[in-house]
């Protein structure tokens, strides 16, 4: 640790000082997490090369992103031109000064500035590398490179989402953004435990496409155990659950323009609980749906005659009503939904609250758990480009003001 | 009495966790697992419902026998037993008493109905961390409710980002794979973990009280920045990103009938000279190489969304489209990836399998021993979705139903033949 030990804990990560220089979305969610913790996240980057997610939203001000604003709130921001050779000393003076380096550049960039994991590893023996890429840091094409939807594309999850017959419907945003940001973040706290134990750093190196084959598990078994590819007729299986034989399990349309509600339900006691809602009508005594079996193998007349239910209901009026009856069901919510309506989510606070400099109060999502000694806390909105340059460069470089000055006109800070 | 660890050299060695998960979040225990910790998962008499979800081996049904459980439920070690009887309490709270993690994903207050709570399972080791996964929380209004995978991607507003603008009346989709529960495992076992190293500080472990449904909302990029900033509602298109505006349709067919993910055509000249030279090459650049698209490219992607007339940008992409189309998958995935475009195949999973960066340079896929099907049976999986260089990744085979009861029961807790006998006759074990 790069800090006293106090034995009075206020966050999980107090004391862990972490040098971020990922960008877009997998990083930065990745530290997020980290920063959410209690852990210092400082987010490196200069005057004429930004994390480019600072322009997104057509902002006109490097500050002004939302989709920046939620993925590095708690972090501190460092203007660093690591190009110059006064730069790259004060990085490694950071270095020394830090736990963990975290970077989604393609694979060769911190070699290519001399600062590999071996050349990390004589400032500071104890620190952990994660490197963020695409395919990692070896093998025959470790230089393609992925953006979120290459690496659900190469992964096998692109393909498994979507209707029998038809192109894939994909995901709608960068999932392994979201999910390889989560692995970073897994790996560099597994890594700490470690190093806790022994005093060792690594270097974790990971790999946006390998985190998604990660999720493929069963159909890769199914392909290596029974001979049977994913890719077939039948497959991908739309919103149905033809792993567990059950039925109802679909999405239904509802009242309203493009509104949608989903149903499941797993066991007998459901589908009684589910019947009972719809008034016993005749066709649920119709012997093609007496059991779970019949149910599943005749679910396309099923799905129709709920159908025929939900479309006179609102998505929140199926999942209210099946829920108090103890049938699982949901509605496919909307954004305004999720931020205006859920109750579930008011109650836990979800949407948290912060003051930023240039975007006023702004609403940002909660790391999404309570934890009973050390909850996250929500400190700081993300930081304005270089917001933090002047103290971290006298507080923990020791850097004097004078000089600060000439860092500062020089492009070096 | 202490529980020893099973393996010698993963980041979680020496950490032993006491699992009682279902579909929600056993893969949270597969990741420790299979990074060290001794994990042992806690099955009610005839084994976890989730060994009855298929695919199974030679489509036989057999609990032993699910891939689903295989591949959720490596790297662990099964005690088969009825917690709802008082001698199985006692088990599971002498285990806690030992144990550094509880995962569990029942439903809000049912352990406590059983005398095992976070307070009853502390009570004599304050070093004690337990991570309670659920669908919607431990307290609000919809505590109760049930979440299986998919009303937790569909509450959590990940359906609603997914599926298709170009087939009528077609309904959101659940990308299948049971990401609403493996996104809810993902947070659990981050939070898991944070507490873990902060107990290194402390000397204290803590309760964390997770759900899938936050878990979800937090994980939909866009789409809540879009509407609590900008008022903006995204929509769904197909294969590509949720907008608030339409863009270009990224899938493209391939003549062998797959698909590639083809986007930032005009991202900026450079990449654009490259794309149009390697189609000439070809000799289906068509018009492409006029100067009118070169200015377009200039405008980079952010000039190409302002544009109001995309006459020039369809017919561009439609050029591209038949350069592809006459082209195989793997021909244009390699291709343009060496022109540093990050365009990805649509792959089926098997079909990583064949990838030689990643089933031989990187060794992402991995024999794992099924002894109890034969000496020399063993089967490929998925390896492990991170490389560490000091503390590796190890998995063994998912338990048969109820494995290690004898041995966890007699071994770590001290139990006599003859407390077994007793506990076998009283149905709270049973004998395999």
């Amino acid at each position: 640790m790069s800090e006293a030990k106090s034995v009075v804990r206020e966050n999980a990560l107090e004391g862990v000082r972490v040098i971020d220089f990922s960008w877009i979305v997998a990083g930065p969610q990745c530290t997020r997490i980290l920063a959410d913790f209690g852990a210092d996240v400082i987010k490196i980057e200069n005057y004429s090369n930004m994390d480019y997610i600072r322009a997104s939203g057509g902002a006109d001000s490097p500050n002004r992103s939302p989709l920046f604003n939620t993925l590095n709130r708690n972090k501190r921001s460092l203007t660093l031109n690591v190009m110059h050779p006064r730069g790259m000393e004060l990085l490694k003076t950071l270095i020394k000064k830090s736990d963990v380096i975290v970077e989604n550049f393609s694979s060769r960039v911190l070699e290519k500035w001399g600062l590999g994991y071996e050349e990390q590893k004589k400032l500071n023996p104890g620190i952990i590398y994660c490197s963020m890429s695409g395919f990692g840091h070896s093998g025959r094409d470790r230089d393609f490179v992925t953006w979120g939807p290459t690496a659900q594309a190469l992964s096998g999850l692109t393909y498994m989402s979507g209707l029998p017959g038809e192109e894939s419907a994909g995901w709608g945003f960068s999932y392994m953004d979201h999910t390889g940001g989560f692995y970073g973040t897994i790996a560099i706290m597994m890594a700490l435990l470690h190093r806790n134990k022994t005093g060792e750093g690594q270097h974790l190196d990971l790999s946006q496409v390998e985190a998604g084959i990660g999720l493929t598990g069963t159909s890769v078994l199914d392909y290596t155990v029974n001979n049977r590819p994913f890719r077939r007729d039948g497959m991908p299986p739309g919103n149905r659950a033809p792993e567990r034989e059950i039925a109802p399990h679909n999405s239904y349309p509802c009242r309203g323009e493009d509104r949608w509600c989903v149903i499941a339900v797993t066991n007998d006691d459901e589908w009684d609980s589910l019947v009972n809602i719809l008034g016993n009508p005749a066709w649920a005594n119709d012997e093609r749906f007496a059991t779970m079996a019949s149910r599943f193998a005749n679910q396309n007349d099923l799905d129709e005659f709920i159908s025929q239910w939900t479309i006179n209901l609102t998505p929140l009026e199926v999942f209210d009503v099946l829920q108090n009856a103890g049938v699982p069901a949901g509605a496919v919510q909307t954004p305004m939904e999720r931020a205006e309506i859920d109750l579930q989510l008011k109650h836990r606070g979800f949407i948290a609250e912060v003051e930023h400099a240039e975007l006023g109060n702004t609403k940002v999502e909660s790391i999404p758990m309570k934890m009973s000694e050390t909850p996250w806390k929500l400190n700081k909105a993300s930081p304005l480009l270089g917001e933090h340059s002047a103290e971290i460069y006298m507080d923990l470089l020791g850097v004097s003001a004078e000089e600060l000055g000439t860092l500062f006109e020089e492009g070096i800070a | 009495m202490t529980l020893p660890s099973t393996k010698t050299d993963g980041a979680l060695k020496g950490i032993t966790v006491i699992e009682l998960c279902g579909a929600r979040g056993h893969f949270m225990g597969k990741l420790m697992g299979d990074m060290g910790a001794r994990v042992i998962k806690i099955e009610p008499m005839g084994g976890s419902s989730e060994r009855q979800i298929g695919p199974f081996m030679n489509d036989e049904p057999h609990p032993d026998r699910s891939l689903f459980f295989w591949s959720h439920n490596t790297s662990k070690e099964s005690l088969e037993i009825n917690i709802e009887d008082s001698e199985g309490q006692k088990v599971i709270k002498a285990l806690a008493a030992a144990a550094d993690v509880v995962l569990e994903d029942f439903a809000p207050g049912y352990l406590p109905s059983l005398g095992l709570s976070y307070k009853d399972l502390s009570a004599n080791n304050e070093r004690l961390v337990m991570t309670s996964l659920t669908a919607f929380g431990q307290d609000g209004p919809y505590r109760d409710y049930k979440s299986p995978d998919i009303v937790a991607l569909a509450m959590g507003g990940i359906m609603h980002s997914c599926g298709y603008d170009d087939v009528p009346g077609s309904p959101p989709i659940r990308p299948s794979g049971d990401h609403g529960n493996k996104i809810a495992s993902h947070y659990g076992l981050i939070g898991t973990l944070a507490a873990l190293f902060n107990r290194d500080f402390s000397g204290k472990g803590q309760y964390i009280d997770a759900s899938a449904h936050e878990a979800c909302n937090s994980t939909t990029e866009h789409a809540l920045p879009s509407y609590l900033y900008l008022g903006a509602t995204v929509f769904r298109q197909t294969g590509r990103h949720h907008s608030a505006t339409p863009t270009p349709k990224s899938l493209c067919k391939t003549s062998d009938g797959k698909y590639l993910i083809v986007f930032q055509l005009f991202n900026n000249l450079h990449s654009w000279l490259l794309l149009v030279g390697w189609m000439a090459e070809a000799g289906m650049a068509e018009d492409l190489q006029e100067e009118r698209y070169k200015d377009m490219a200039r405008g980079g992607s952010r000039g190409m969304r302002m544009a109001t007339d995309t006459t020039d940008s369809d017919h561009a992409l439609e050029v591209v489209r038949r350069f592809i189309a006459a082209h195989t998958a793997e021909e244009i995935y390699r291709g343009a990836q060496n022109l540093k475009f990050p365009w990805g195949q649509v792959r089926s999973p098997e079909e990583n399998l064949e990838d030689p960066h990643f089933a031989e340079d990187r060794q992402m896929f991995t024999d794992i021993p099924h002894p109890e099907l034969g000496k020399s049976v063993s089967f490929k999986y998925v390896g492990r979705p991170y490389r560490f260089t000091k503390s590796p990744w190890n998995a063994f085979r998912a338990p048969l139903v109820g494995e290690h009861t004898m041995s966890i029961l007699s071994k770590d807790l001290g139990y006599s033949s003859d407390d077994l006998e007793v506990l076998i006759s009283k149905n709270t074990i049973s004998c395999h």
